[in-house]
């Protein structure tokens, strides 16, 4: 079935279960659905675009409204909306860091956060991660000094995850603040895989800066996030422009240089705007998503050689597994080699992890019913067995 | 202009998205609970008025 030439319609999250890493938390509520409809055309949050005509002031969608309670809904002063979380860490870099400045990410630090510090000639340098996989606020102090000593000057950023996308693992956050804050180093904390997943607050973590991603965690279309600031830094981040026109003296009012004028103009502010009373609900439950990843993830780890690589128990629901002694054995003697797991639960209903992949993968069961998280272990230790492996009772 | 008609439209439109998320809230199986099916039946019944509205206004 397709739903315009050479596009298939997707089913995947009504015929599937869905564990993609990445996909878990930006699944539309019924209600984005709704607004993604209704405002699919392309300046569709314009007609009643009124002075100061800028879209956080747009009063119909309520969006200045909304503007200021996802600004509450993170613990931080000023919030606008961006195209992707990408945009966000773009907007910060351009603003803070000028050509030559160290700038410290960490191990765990996201392709495009390395990026943003390229475009505007800073040079990057990484914190390494503990043997757990936790970045450490030791472990930032020390590179501070490192960083110091080797640029002649500290770093004048510093990106942090809350939790990363490698082992979906918590950082903490708040101790590496106040460390890089010793150093007189700001932070942007990258909240792309919690804000909208679990309860953040920015200024208790002790953030300049917090990026969240609309399509990744607030149940939103893409490309959609978020970027909030304090008081401290909101004037100089979203400073208005000063341009004028040589040959006709234009100007152009209060549009903000980062944000280049408007961010999300249509489907993308709206669907988020639509999920965000969900998100604040579904952040209250967290611990009910928790307990059913940590469900699904002690059944896994019965099946004999299977180990979960991330912290356990799990403060997060996207996982790192090793099945290299359990799944990855079968394959080698599978006819379907490596593409026997994802065959065989896609026969069963479920999908989302990378194809051929027996040895490490990820999974996020997040927004998961009770009745599928049970499913989905169900299933795991049924293919297990089927194929030979031991499963201790759980 | 037929303003009943376009509401219908929409209206029909996000009845379907009532469903949409019931799909993905019962996936895979789709075995529906007794209160999931009373809800979704409601549903399918207000849609069918939505239906009739449009036939009313742009086709009878």
């Amino acid at each position: 079935m397709n739903c315009g030439e050479g596009i298939d319609t997707r089913l995947v999250e009504e015929l599937f279960i869905n564990l993609d890493p990445i996909q878990a938390g930006g699944r539309l509520t019924v209600d984005a659905m709704k607004a993604v409809l209704a405002y699919g055309d392309g300046y569709s949050v314009c007609d009643n675009c009124e002075k100061p005509f800028r879209l956080d002031c747009i009063k119909k969608p309520p969006l200045a409204k909304f503007h200021e309670d996802l600004a509450e809904f993170v613990n931080m002063d000023v919030a606008r909306l961006v195209p992707g979380a990408r945009r966000g860490f773009q907007a910060v870099a351009d603003t803070v860091v000028n050509k030559g400045d160290p700038v410290l990410l960490t191990a765990f630090s996201h392709y495009t956060e390395f990026l943003s510090v390229e475009q505007t000639g800073g040079i990057p340098h990484e914190v390494p991660p503990d043997e757990k996989q936790i970045i450490t606020a030791d472990a930032v102090a020390a590179r501070i000094e490192d960083v110091t000593r080797l640029e002649g000057k500290p770093p004048v950023l510093l990106f942090v995850e809350e939790v990363d996308y490698q082992y979906g693992n918590l950082h903490p956050v708040q101790e590496i603040a106040r460390v890089a804050h010793q150093y007189d180093v700001p932070v942007l904390c990258n909240g792309a895989y919690t804000v909208g997943i679990m309860p953040v607050d920015g200024k208790k973590a002790g953030a300049d800066f917090l990026v969240g991603s609309g399509h990744k965690s607030m149940a939103a279309p893409a490309p959609s996030g978020m970027l909030a600031t304090t008081s401290e830094y909101a004037d100089t981040l979203f400073r208005t422009t000063k341009a004028k026109g040589d040959i006709t003296g234009r100007t152009f009012g209060v549009k903000e240089v980062e944000m280049m004028g408007c961010t999300l103009m249509g489907v993308t502010s709206v669907g988020m705007m639509a999920s965000f009373p969900h998100v604040k609900e579904r952040v209250k439950q967290y611990d009910q998503h928790l307990m059913r990843c940590n469900k699904i993830v002690d059944t896994l780890c019965s099946i004999d050689g299977t180990r979960v690589m991330s912290e356990y128990p799990r403060k997060h629901p996207l996982t790192r597994m090793n099945t290299t002694d359990s799944f990855d054995k079968v394959a080698k003697t599978h006819k379907k080699k490596g593409f026997f797991l994802i065959s065989a639960l896609r026969e069963r209903g479920i999908t989302g992890i990378i194809a051929g992949s027996t040895k490490v993968w990820k999974f996020n069961p997040y927004g998961l019913t009770d009745g599928q998280a049970q499913y989905v272990g169900d299933m795991f230790v049924e293919i297990a067995k089927e194929a030979g492996l031991e499963v201790a009772d759980t | 202009m037929s303003r009943r008609a376009a509401e219908a439209v929409f209206q029909g439109l996000f009845l379907l998205c009532e469903i949409r998320g019931m799909l993905r809230e019962t996936a895979p199986l789709h075995s529906l609970s007794t209160e999931q099916k009373v809800k979704t039946t409601k549903t399918l019944e207000k849609l069918e008025k939505q239906i009739s509205i449009l036939k009313e206004e742009l086709v009878s």
